[in-house]
């Protein structure tokens, strides 16, 4: 599974950095390291909301650092 | 307001504009103020009208903000692509390859027509004609003609990609096949009109020293020469003074890939197999995306880059960490594979442009400490891998491998292609994409005969043993595979 992180600036500004370092704590923490796949993306054009632009496929997700967790739970772990 | 003459000017004077404003931290109110900071408001500089020279500018504005220009589908991207065509800036250059010029003298040897297979070329009373329905472009009339009259000329960023993957759209605009791009950034470097540009990580960066992180600088061997003749010391003095906490050598990464690389060239020779190098992220992606039959070839040690960020993440696991270097490739090796680990990379032209924006002069610093082995600093030239690589085995007390250095995507691509067949005889492949290793890189901002000079002067005073250096730097203890 490939996992999209937006790395343009105003994610930036919410925080990719935390978002990307929590996701990959878990990757590692659950053994996922070669079933999932961090990658980053240039802006999705969703500036606009909340937290950090995250795509799995063709769904784009806002993901704030302390859902993190709980998007990864819900989107990445049962998928 | 400045003077613009070529296209390197306005790249600088957007990206100084952008670097200024995100210190400032008053971007985003500034951005649409920018094309009328550099360019006149009445008379155009460099294009025909000052709103198509605006329209161009906003669409570098956009690219140094970290955004893909305006009229791009955000949504179904799934790649980390990194190069992208200004469709506002593209002139659509004339596409009939072969012409026949006024120097044809009509002559009655009519060598043209003689060596032309397909019937393509006809008499006329002006000289020879090419249909262009019948031409299938194999450059024999240019080869025969005794005049040279008949030209080709191809559009040059055509020309200039290693792997066909620029193309045209229904408008004659070039067109970039995302699939098929090595993010190598030729295509950059040779548009005469500066049509295709680069997204830029800049803004991250800055955003994140004004807010107090972490930032840490690697800065790529290349760096030697192309400010000056500013040394390696006196440049991480100045990067520091841009609100970086600390800057390393990625030249310290390169001592460690030469040494884990050897090991890894000694077991495959035992082995009786062949291996590439994987430091230059173009020739990566040309192998993954073009050559994949040799995919197993590739060396399994990461790049120096990645090395150095593992070394710096050991001592600080805070750190943000940037990676500084002539490479538009490298952007694309850290967004689509390191992105936990490195936070952002950096092309030479936007470190000018954070200096220039914060009025520091890395001339004018004196510095002497030295990180990394000469060696090590090598790996930015062609043949330095290898070279670097045969020192480890010397170090050893092995047999030196025999190498096949390519300087060049052309060299790369016979080298790739014999090995594939199985007919290549060296044990070890060295590919740099860019004719003359990263010292040449597309975002350079020295020509190479002039940071020649600078980088053999200063690579004088570096140490020499490579494993040693290493071990002193506490190498052992990182992690040198991919994943």
């Amino acid at each position: 599974m490939d996992v999209y992180v937006c790395v343009g600036s105003s994610c930036h500004i919410k925080n990719t950095k935390g978002v990307i370092d929590k996701i990959n704590a878990r990757i590692k923490a659950e053994g996922l390291e070669d079933k999932v796949e961090l990658k980053g993306a240039f802006c999705m054009g969703e500036c606009s909301q909340q937290g950090v632009s995250v795509r799995i496929n063709d769904v784009i997700y806002s993901v704030m650092e302390e859902e993190a967790d709980k998007f990864f739970d819900e989107h990445i772990l049962k998928a | 307001m400045q003077n613009i003459t070529d296209i390197n000017q306005i790249k600088m004077a957007v990206l100084q504009k952008i670097a200024e404003h995100a210190y400032d931290g008053v971007l985003e109110d500034k951005k649409d103020e920018i094309p009328f900071e550099i360019t006149d408001p009445i008379k155009p500089s460099f294009r025909c009208c000052v709103y198509r020279e605006r329209e161009i500018l906003r669409q570098r504005v956009r690219l140094g903000m970290g955004r893909l220009p305006a009229g791009l589908h955000y949504k179904n991207r799934n790649n980390s692509q990194i190069v992208y065509v200004m469709k506002a800036a593209c002139e659509g250059c004339p596409i009939d390859r072969f012409t026949v010029t006024n120097n044809c003298h009509n002559c009655l040897a009519q060598k043209c027509i003689k060596a032309c297979k397909f019937g393509a070329i006809t008499k006329t009373p002006h000289g020879a004609y090419i249909d262009k329905s019948k031409c299938r472009k194999c450059g024999q009339c240019v080869k025969a003609c005794p005049y040279n009259a008949i030209v080709d000329i191809e559009r040059p960023c055509i020309k200039s990609c290693p792997v066909e993957a620029v193309d045209m759209d229904d408008n004659d605009l070039a067109k970039i096949d995302e699939s098929k791009c090595l993010n190598c950034g030729q295509c950059v470097q040779n548009c005469p009109f500066g049509a295709i540009g680069v997204v830029s990580m800049m803004t991250n960066v800055i955003s994140s020293i004004t807010r107090g992180r972490s930032v840490y600088a690697m800065i790529a061997p290349a760096i030697e020469g192309q400010f000056g003749n500013a040394t390696v010391p006196a440049l991480i003095a100045a990067i520091k003074d841009l609100g970086f906490k600390d800057c390393y050598e990625v030249a310290l990464g390169a001592d460690a890939v030469a040494w884990r690389e050897a090991e890894e060239l000694a077991e495959k020779i035992l082995e009786g197999k062949k291996m590439t190098t994987s430091c230059c992220p173009a020739f990566y992606n040309m192998i993954q995306k073009h050559y994949p039959e040799v995919r197993d070839c590739v060396s399994t040690t990461v790049s120096p880059m990645v090395a150095t960020a593992r070394l710096i993440r050991s001592r600080d696991p805070e750190a943000e960490i940037v990676f500084i270097g002539p490479c538009i490739a490298k952007k694309n090796e850290v967004v689509s594979r390191y992105l936990s680990e490195i936070n952002a990379a950096m092309t030479f032209d936007e470190l000018g442009a954070m200096f220039a924006a914060k009025d520091i002069d890395p001339e004018s610093y004196e510095a002497q400490a030295q990180e990394a082995t000469r060696y090590g600093k090598g790996f930015a030239r062609s043949g330095g891998v290898s070279a670097a690589v045969a020192k480890v085995f010397e170090e050893k007390g092995l047999d030196a491998p025999k190498v096949k250095a390519c300087n060049g995507w052309a060299e790369c691509k016979v080298a790739l292609q014999m090995l594939k067949l199985g007919r290549l005889t060296e044990d070890i492949v060295e590919g740099m994409n860019c004719e003359g290793g990263c010292v040449n890189g597309p975002c350079k901002q020295t020509d190479l005969i002039l940071s020649k000079k600078v980088f053999d002067k200063n690579v004088n005073v570096d140490k020499t043993e490579i494993v040693q250096n290493c071990m002193d730097n506490g190498f052992e203890d990182i992690e040198m595979h991919k994943h």
